[in-house]
Order: structure tokens, then sequence, then C-alpha cells
């Protein structure tokens, strides 16, 4: 017996088993996958705020090692600058004398990310550490690299109890990515300024 | 040459998708900056090609005409999501680098151009051959490519400096509109002009 391969029925029956069979193995795939990923994802975040925070030498394998080492504290900051339960800005605390903030912004194509760690005395930068999701590679993309972040380094945020607003050499040919991190360091800090104004000896 | 060598052989050079067909040009300017890049998109976009030409190429005789376009981009989807799901997995590092360049291998044009073109008639050993082969003559370009724009863009290979320090005291200059898209264009446009010259004069 043939079926005729261009009726409606079978058309219809076709496209049916094809859909459920391709859900289901992309859930399995997923299901599957997904304790890698968010593994991977988790090694990413402590491998980032490690670099910010100029520990040498950082990379996938010794990450969860140094970070159990390096970070003594990490809680949760109100708008005023107080560690509280429920608090909506991270802090992680490097060493006893850094503290590592999140930042979040957006760049040309979609959202970029970084870190920024910031000295005991609260007004100077130890480092920052961007990341990003669809900036072009060489030209947004540049902002991953070594030699975008070390400019960074050794950066006054605040002069006499006021934030100072960051400078720092944009990227040639990739200006909306470059406006993008200023004006998330910009921001963050703002949200952060509290607590960094207590910082001061 | 035997037919299946054949098949592998001539997408290289004689019937290569960008360089004679003009297919995928739009992948081939966005991530030929870089090396790295380049290569891994070069060989995500091979595994895609060869497995939907072999799938697609084992379900010929069953896909109704009507709905094929759709069936095969069904496949195509789902390998894709797979290669993209798993670089996330495994290689972490790199599916970052390429970000959402691995979703648009389902717009590749290479990769519905062969389905339509050989696995709807061919066997299922050929087609993943001619899928391998197409998969290998793209990312033969977007190496070339990439490696040129690389070296005059950022005077770097693979992120390492090759260009030496002493070139740029003596006043070399990377030439910045090699890392912007439309020198990739120019570059692409060469590479077909010695190609044409050299395949038409035989």
């Amino acid at each position: 017996m043939k079926k005729d391969i261009n009726s409606n029925g079978y058309i219809f029956l076709y496209a049916t088993v094809l859909v459920v069979v391709v859900a289901a193995l992309l859930t399995g795939a997923v299901l599957w996958f997904h304790p890698y990923q968010e593994r991977n994802e988790k090694n990413e975040k402590r491998i980032h705020i490690l670099r910010a925070a100029g520990i040498p030498d950082v990379n996938k394998d010794n990450a969860a090692k140094l970070f159990e080492q390096h970070c003594t504290a990490s809680f949760l900051l109100d708008e005023n600058g107080n560690a509280t339960e429920d608090g909506t800005l991270p802090l992680f605390v490097i060493d006893r004398r850094i503290s590592v903030i999140p930042m979040q912004g957006s760049g040309l194509w979609g959202p970029i990310s970084g870190y920024l760690a910031i000295d005991g005395d609260g007004s100077t930068i130890v480092g920052a550490n961007f990341d990003h999701k669809s900036e072009t590679p060489g030209l947004g993309g540049e902002i991953t690299t070594e030699k975008f972040q070390s400019q960074f380094s050794g950066k006054q945020i605040m002069k006499n109890g006021q934030l100072v607003p960051i400078e720092f050499d944009a990227i040639t040919g990739a200006t909306k990515t470059s406006n993008g991190v200023k004006e998330m360091i910009d921001k963050t800090l703002e949200s952060y300024a509290r607590f960094f104004e207590k910082l001061k000896p | 040459m035997s037919q299946f060598k054949k098949l592998l052989i001539e997408p290289l050079r004689k019937a290569n998708p960008i360089t004679v067909l003009v297919l995928g040009i739009c992948s081939c300017l966005a991530v030929t900056a870089q090396l790295k890049p380049a290569l891994v998109m070069g060989a995500s976009v091979t595994v895609v090609t060869a497995l939907s030409n072999l799938i697609i190429s084992l379900l010929r005789k069953g896909i109704p005409a009507r709905i094929r376009i759709i069936v095969q981009l069904v496949v195509v989807a789902t390998l894709v999501i797979l290669v993209d799901q798993f670089l996330k997995a495994f290689v972490y590092d790199v599916s970052k680098q390429l970000s959402v360049f691995v979703g648009l291998i389902i717009t590749n044009c290479i990769v519905m151009g062969r389905l339509e073109a050989f696995a709807m008639s061919h066997k299922p050993w050929e087609s993943f051959l001619d899928g391998l082969g197409n998969g290998l003559g793209y990312s033969l370009i977007l190496v070339i490519v990439a490696f040129s724009r690389e070296l005059f863009g950022s005077g770097t290979l693979f992120g390492y400096q090759v260009v030496p320090q002493s070139f740029y005291e003596a006043g070399y200059q990377n030439n910045g509109l090699m890392i912007l898209p439309p020198m990739a264009l120019v570059v692409v446009g060469v590479i077909i002009w010695i190609n044409n010259s050299k395949t038409e004069s035989k």
C-alpha cells in the first residue's frame, strides 16, 4: 500500500510528528546540557570578580579554589549603603579590602556587563572587567581585552566626597559601545556612592 | 578522481560557496575581524551543513513537496540550537566569542542552498560529503579573509602580536579600515577576482 505523500492528511501528520520529535529532542538536550552551562556561568562570574580585583593568573580551572581563598565576604546593600537582607546591590569583598561590584548596561547590539573593583578607601579603582553578549568582534568586542581594561586601574572615582565622572580612552569605531561603558560605570557608581562615602577614612 | 573525492574537493575552489556561488557573504563580513571566531564559525557551519544534508537526504523520500522548505528549516534550526547549546556547555569561552553568529547559521544561505540543490535529490553519503565540502569551502574563505583582516587591521594573529614593535616605532600604523565590515567585502572581492581570472583561462 503506497500512501500519497502530497495528500493533506499526510502533510498534517508529517508536520505534527516532526514537531513533536524535534521538541522532545531539544527539551532533552537542554535539560542534559543545563548543569554544565550553569557551572560555566558561575565559574565565569568568579573569574571576572577575581580578575577585576587584580588577582593574577586566574583561569577556569583554578577559579573556584582562588575564589574560596580570596573572597572574604559577600552581601547585599540598600541604597543608603547599609548591608541588609533585602538589599538590591550585591557586593563582594576580596582579601578583606577590595570591594567588587557588578555593573550592567547596554552596548550597541545588546547588553554589556562588568565588574569594578574599588580599593579599601572607597576612592580608587583597582581594576575593571567587562563582558558583552553581542558586540562586534574587533570593535565593541575589544572592551574585553586586557589593553582596554587595564587603563581603569588607579583612576579616582571620589574627590572630596563627590563622585568624579569617569574618563577613559574610547575605542575607535565603537563609539556606541564606549559610551555604553561610560554610562554603565557612572550609573553603577552613583548607586553605590553612599557606601563608598562610608569607607572613607 | 573518484566521485566522492570530487564532491569534497570541488566546493573548495571550483564551486566555492562564497567566491563562485556568492552565498553566505553576510556572516563572512561579520565574523572575520579576527581569526579565532572565524575558525570556530567555519567549523560550526561545516558541522551543520554536513549533518543537515545527511538528515534531509535520509528523509527526502518521505518529505511532502509542499512543506519541504519548512521541514528543512526545522531540521537546520534544531541542529543549530544543539550546536549552540553544546558550545555553551563545553567550550564556553568560544561560544561567548561567537555569540549571536551561531544562531545566525540558520539564515546562512549555504545551508539551505545545499539542502534544496543537492540533499533533496542525492543519497545520504554523497549528501554528507557535499555538505562537508561546502562547509570547508566556506571555512577556507573565512580563514583567508580573517587572516588578512587581523594581520593588517590589528597587527595580530590569533590574538598574538606578529607585527614587531619596531615597525610601530618607525611609523607603521594598523589599518583601521580593515576591522570595519566594508573591508571584508573588498577582500572577498579580491579573492573572487583572483579565483575567476585563474579558472576562466583554463
